[in-house]
């Protein structure tokens, strides 16, 4: 059962970040992270902006199929560990940016084929997310493709139950621990669509917990 | 009107109570007032409390409040533990749409917020203006009057009564609680007298355990077994009773006063390492923008005209609570450890501290280590 509310307390050790990840996701992070990578560079050259890389581990699966990231955070351990694990990477074809999501609008119009999100935008307050899917729109030339995945409310009833059944003690533990806790985003489609967005995609994981879209800029 | 009152009065005490935990408001612009496109511009967190608080003590003026996401965590807390930092008050005054709605771009901090958030910083990466208001939400009315102009109650960080009675609540809220339940279900007659002694010890501890008893812990805790024994004699406490009690009020005062140093502003981090820090002065960097002196809630600075340099007249007073040398754009001031180490500013300002007042430093650094190996 998907429940991230832990992913607060997990990023404030980013040593445990992605073992915990496995174990909170029963393992669906490493396909959700494939889908993401498959769909923002389907072929070598694409020039992608990630924002929210956390260890990069999205970030390694876009360098492996040849794409050239730019790869924003605004936690520096986080950074600090993407670094370390893409450091053999040959080409050297990705760039970190310790800053956060509002500040994408700095990046020169059309300049990216894909803006790939994974787990970032939960993080943020719905204005913060309205933001930075404008400027995405912005920094994405026409037919470019946004990838984003999250936490989200499941649509069925007996599945938002099941969720908040889950979520309600680890975000308490979480509370205490880490000072805060995410929250799943109830339209994430519907925030692509709403910032102009064309949905080409969107698939749930995990008891509907966890929600991929692909979607593009139009022409 | 009568029920908003008393509304906002519950709410009011269930955040003093339960204050350890976050209670985030929404992060946004909010509207005080009927603000215009050159009314002033203010920042705060999105501790729920303190949000309504600034919107209370503003009540009579227009304003534009951007609310930073500060996890739910108050302004000091939050700056010094790495939750209210430069990014949070970027992003705010980026994402909020504040930009939209006035001419100028100059907003107001409040000053606890300087030992997380850089402003020269905060300017270069958003364009805003930012200067450090007053600690308390009830002076910004009076600091926007005197055209943002700091008077130096305004600066300073009180603990007065109030503010003590208000930490020990908060300390004896949750601890009461837990407490309790223990005792509900496994020993309750004890539960009453129990919960009465966290109270008054959480009291104590607060108000007078560093006036009358010096800090003291030996004393502390002798002072509270004779008194909680002789309480359990007079009540007819048998045998178990009469051992419990004293070795309880004993661990609870352990416990008080090892949180205490990290909630008050008494003393900084007074368990570990740092306690040993002191805040040292590089006279030939000083350039005498008198930042340090702006952000110092505990008056440890002295302005110096004649010579355009700052003094560190009251080093004594210091609770290395780090916002001189976060702001110090000349690096001018750092904390000097023990055998004169000098821990640098880019350390103070990337290494936030931890709930009990710890900094993150050792940590941050294992973890790196530990990624280098891996």
């Amino acid at each position: 059962m998907s429940s991230l509310a832990l992913m607060r307390l997990l990023e404030s050790a980013p040593a445990r970040y992605d073992a915990g990840m496995r174990v909170l996701t029963l393992g669906r992070v490493e396909q959700i992270r494939d889908a993401l990578a498959e769909a923002a560079a389907p072929s070598p050259g694409a020039r992608v902006l990630e924002i929210g890389c956390g260890t990069g581990a999205v970030t390694e699966k876009l360098v492996t199929r040849g794409a050239s990231v730019t790869a924003v955070d605004q936690n520096p351990e986080m950074v600090e560990r993407a670094r370390a694990r893409l450091v053999h990477s040959v080409p050297r074809t990705v760039s970190f940016i310790e800053r956060t999501a509002s500040e994408i609008d700095a990046f020169p119009p059309a300049s990216f084929d894909a803006v790939v999100a994974c787990l970032s935008l939960s993080e943020m307050s719905r204005q913060e997310r309205a933001f930075v899917l404008k400027w995405a729109m912005h920094a994405l030339r026409p037919g470019g493709v946004l990838a984003i995945a999250d936490e989200v409310r499941p649509r069925r009833l007996i599945n938002r139950v099941l969720q908040k059944l889950v979520r309600g003690p680890q975000a308490a533990f979480g509370w205490i621990i880490a000072g805060s806790v995410s929250c799943p985003i109830s339209g994430l489609a519907e925030e692509a669509t709403g910032a102009g967005f064309a949905i080409r995609s969107e698939r749930r994981w995990l008891f509907e917990t966890l929600g991929v879209v692909i979607a593009e800029r139009g022409r | 009107m009568m029920l908003q009152t008393m509304f906002d009065f519950a709410k009011d005490a269930l955040q003093t109570g339960f204050r350890l935990a976050p209670w985030p408001a929404e992060p946004g612009l909010r509207q005080i007032g009927k603000p215009g496109p050159l009314s002033p511009v203010l920042v705060t967190c999105n501790f729920d409390f303190t949000v309504r608080r600034v919107m209370r003590a503003m009540r009579d003026n227009d304003a534009w409040l951007v609310v930073a996401p500060s996890s739910g965590i108050n302004v000091w807390c939050a700056a010094s533990g790495g939750h209210l930092g430069t990014h949070q008050v970027v992003t705010a005054l980026k994402t909020s749409g504040v930009a939209e709605r006035v001419q100028h771009r100059r907003a107001m901090l409040p000053q606890l917020a300087a030992t997380g958030v850089i402003a020269r910083e905060v300017e270069r990466r958003s364009r805003w203006q930012v200067k450090f208001g007053p600690v308390y939400a009830k002076d910004i009315p009076r600091y926007l009057a005197q055209h943002e102009r700091k008077t130096d109650d305004m600066r300073h960080v009180r603990f007065g009564m109030p503010e003590r009675l208000e930490m020990a609540v908060t300390w004896a809220v949750p601890m009461s609680l837990i407490g309790a339940i223990a005792l509900l279900l496994f020993h309750r007659a004890w539960l009453l007298p129990a919960v009465g002694m966290v109270w008054l010890l959480a009291i104590a501890v607060f108000t007078i355990y560093d006036r009358l008893l010096g800090q003291r812990f030996l004393l502390l805790a002798l002072v509270a077994s004779l008194i909680s024994l002789g309480l359990t004699a007079i009540a007819g406490g048998g045998l178990a009773a009469l051992i419990a009690a004293p070795l309880a009020s004993t661990a609870i005062s352990a416990l008080l006063t090892f949180d205490y140093s990290g909630s008050t502003p008494i003393e900084g981090g007074s368990h570990f390492k740092e306690a040993r820090w002191h805040i040292t002065l590089d006279t030939e960097r000083c350039q005498g923008v008198y930042f340090c002196w702006q952000v110092c809630p505990e008056a440890c600075f002295e302005t110096r005209e004649d010579v355009r340099k700052v003094e560190i007249a009251h080093s004594d007073r210091c609770i290395r609570c780090g916002a001189c040398v976060v702001q110090c754009p000349t690096d001018a001031l750092s904390f000097e450890g023990e055998k004169g180490s000098r821990i640098e500013p880019a350390t103070i300002r990337r290494f936030k501290l931890n709930l009990l007042g710890q900094r993150k430093v050792e940590a941050g650094r294992e973890a790196l280590e530990i990624d280098g190996e891996s």
